[in-house]
């Protein structure tokens, strides 16, 4: 049991430092670096050429091999020091401080939404079997699930934001509005979620709902539903105790992976709603090849996806009993 | 549901019914084809009944019948009346939903093939006992005791069977707490579809043992339902052989085992396996049994029956009495003593339980 977690735990941590070291030659792989862009930009700009090399110059810092440069990084790193950004000229730290919690909040909330709805619909389309119901709802979520989400959010801000002006099109509460536990501040907060995390639902809910219903379906057919009924237990229980809970076990482990999948699939969502989490921050980072904050938020999306699956394989346990301690229960 | 007069005669009705079935058929396709074919039982208060047929012979939609639970979409016709002790008689098929929920497992109950998959996974034991007793405003506590007394009667640690989930449990641990739960509610019928079906052969001799214990104590009547012919004939007090979704012999068990009187029954016992036997003596049945879809006119065994005549081929044979309470619905019960001999006679002597009861 003990020897289970520990496996588990050594296996989150390698995959973070494979998952860094990957990235870290990746990302000095890509061609151009900071110091090109901001010269392409100055020169654009139509700076003087003397002065250019005067700017660039002072951001030089002494090239080292890049084996150096590794050691250098992964020590910051363990130290909590991710660097500072070149473009925003901030330490990258602050930057994911300032931004993680947005994006968790939106992520986490979508996939909430998302396999709710997901488990109702597909139960209630189950127990429908073979009705019109049951063929329209599954052809409406596989419809939903074919849009991608990004062509959605698009659609959502020039229809809701541009056409109507029902919905803000720009960024995470309106300007001057203070953060605190006040109503006006959370209802602000959700009135610009509301079109990001629209768009990740609707995207998204056909799948899982297909799954759920595939899941019931198998398990009314189960011995032990049959017996139960014999038995006379009410359909409530039956529906929910029965049926709803062997069904949403195997959904489980999906669920949260899911949360992980879309902290990393915010890049595009958020720059589309121009909402400043860390996939905004991300995709800033990508254009103006910052490399300390695109390692910066690379890692967190990483730990993100390696952590919600190590929180799988540690708690799978107890909301299946018959995975006490398990070999079987790895998710991944 | 009208009752078919002429099949009155047919039954060989008992003393005391605690149930009777008249004329009972399942359809799943609206008459075309019937997946048990208008059978009429009685079930004596307080008697073991085995009924036994091959696979697809329609034993499990017998049972089912008695607690009006045909899988949907089947249809049930004809008569099923339950008949308390001391009460008015209840007609099974006209219950509502209500009624019918009290039936259930309050006065018959069910074990069924399969008892691996009869238990919710993600639930203990404990739990599937007092959910049941919950349903059926019964007193959890009074339940629960009786649940424990009912698993220490089949020899199970009741505390560590009932903190199980199902699958703590071995094959046989999990049958004998399915029948513990079955009987939970005090039923006066058990109906077990082939309770022992995934166990091995030791098991199923000491939950058949176990069982005639229960019998005893409880006062219950039991329908066993397998396709282990000499199996049942160690514990039931009489028999009915299936074939082709009708029943084609009932009788006193040492009846059909000594002195069966149906072709099909008698080349069921000689295809049986023994141990004292030879291996070439073991005769299989030649050709299978029909599907529902495609069912031979007349008497359904008789494109495999040496005794077969035109008559067999164009008109169902109704019971021909052998004895008062023995009957076999075949028009040449008589010839089929010499043109189907038993191979190894009286192999299953002692073995009867009819007489010990």
């Amino acid at each position: 049991m003990n020897n289970y977690y520990l496996k588990r735990t050594g296996r989150a941590v390698l995959t973070l430092w494979v998952t860094v070291t990957v990235t870290f030659g990746l990302i000095r792989a890509i061609p151009g670096g900071p110091l090109e862009m901001l010269r392409a930009r100055l020169v654009r700009q139509g700076v003087d050429p003397s002065r250019i090399d005067a700017i660039i110059q002072s951001r030089q810092e002494e090239s080292q091999p890049i084996y150096v440069e590794y050691y250098e990084y992964m020590s910051s790193l363990l130290s909590g020091n991710l660097g500072e950004s070149f473009y925003f000229r901030e330490p990258v730290s602050n930057i994911i401080t300032d931004a993680l919690p947005w994006t968790v909040f939106v992520m986490v909330t979508a996939t909430i939404i998302l396999f709710a709805i997901a488990i109702v619909w597909g139960a209630i389309i189950a127990y429908k079997e073979g009705s019109t119901f049951d063929t329209v709802s599954s052809g409406l979520s596989i419809l939903m699930s074919s849009i991608p989400f990004y062509v959605l959010g698009i659609l959502f801000v020039v229809v809701f934001s541009y056409r109507f002006g029902v919905f803000p099109a720009r960024y995470r509460t309106s300007p001057g509005v203070t953060a605190s536990l006040s109503i006006p501040f959370v209802g602000n907060v959700l009135y610009h979620a509301a079109l990001p995390i629209a768009s990740i639902v609707i995207t998204q809910v056909g799948l899982q709902t297909l799954a759920m219903r595939g899941n019931s379906i198998q398990v009314l057919g189960e011995d032990f539903v049959r017996v139960a009924r014999l038995r006379g237990l009410p359909d409530r229980r039956i529906a929910v105790r029965y049926v709803g809970r062997n069904a949403i076990l195997p959904m489980y482990t999906g669920f949260l992976t899911l949360i992980g999948f879309n902290l990393g699939g915010s890049v595009i969502l958020e720059e589309i709603f121009t909402y400043t989490g860390i996939g905004y921050y991300m995709f800033e980072a990508l254009i103006n090849r910052d490399y300390p904050l695109m390692m910066g938020i690379f890692l967190v999306i990483t730990t993100a996806l390696v952590l919600s699956v190590y929180i799988a394989d540690l708690t799978y346990g107890l909301v299946d009993p018959r995975v006490k301690s398990g070999d079987s229960s790895e998710a991944y | 549901m009208a009752i078919d007069q002429t099949t009155e005669e047919q039954v060989y009705s008992t003393d005391d019914p605690i149930v009777t079935i008249r004329d009972s058929a399942v359809t799943y396709d609206e008459g075309k084809s019937y997946v048990l074919d208008h059978v009429s039982l009685d079930l004596e208060r307080g008697e073991i009944l085995g009924i036994v047929g091959e696979s697809g012979s329609g034993k499990s939609m017998l049972a089912s019948s008695l607690l009006d639970a045909i899988p949907s979409p089947g249809r049930l016709t004809g008569e099923i009346t339950y008949r308390p002790d001391g009460e008015e008689p209840i007609n099974v098929l006209e219950l509502d939903k209500d009624e019918r929920r009290s039936l259930r497992w309050e006065d018959i109950s069910m074990v069924f093939q399969g008892a691996m998959n009869s238990f919710n996974p993600t639930m203990d034991l404990r739990t599937h006992f007092e959910e049941t007793l919950q349903a059926h405003d019964a007193d959890i506590e009074a339940g629960i005791e009786r649940a424990e007394e009912l698993l220490e009667d089949l020899y199970l640690e009741p505390n560590r069977v009932l903190d199980s989930y199902p699958h703590e449990l071995s094959g046989g641990m999990q049958q004998r707490a399915l029948i513990a739960l079955s009987l939970v509610l005090e039923p006066d019928v058990l109906v077990m579809d082939e309770p022992t079906a995934a166990l091995d052969l030791l098991m199923q001799r000491s939950i058949l043992m176990l069982l005639s214990n229960l019998q005893e104590k409880y006062n219950l009547t039991m329908v066993f339902i397998t396709h282990d012919l000499p199996l049942v004939a160690a514990l039931a007090d009489r028999m009915a052989i299936m074939y082709a979704f009708r029943l084609v012999e009932i009788g006193e068990t040492r009846d059909i085992v000594e002195n069966a009187a149906h072709p099909y029954t008698r080349a069921l016992l000689n295809s049986t396996p023994n141990l004292d036997a030879p291996l070439s003596e073991m005769q299989p049945i030649e050709g299978q049994s029909p599907a529902p879809i495609n069912m031979p006119s007349g008497c359904a065994y008789h494109p495999r029956c040496p005794l077969a005549t035109e008559e067999c081929r164009t008109t169902v044979p109704d019971y021909h009495n052998v004895d008062t309470e023995h009957g076999s619905a075949c028009y040449h019960w008589e010839e089929s003593y010499d043109e189907v001999p038993l191979v190894y006679e009286n192999s299953l002597d002692g073995t009867t339980g009819g007489e010990n009861q």
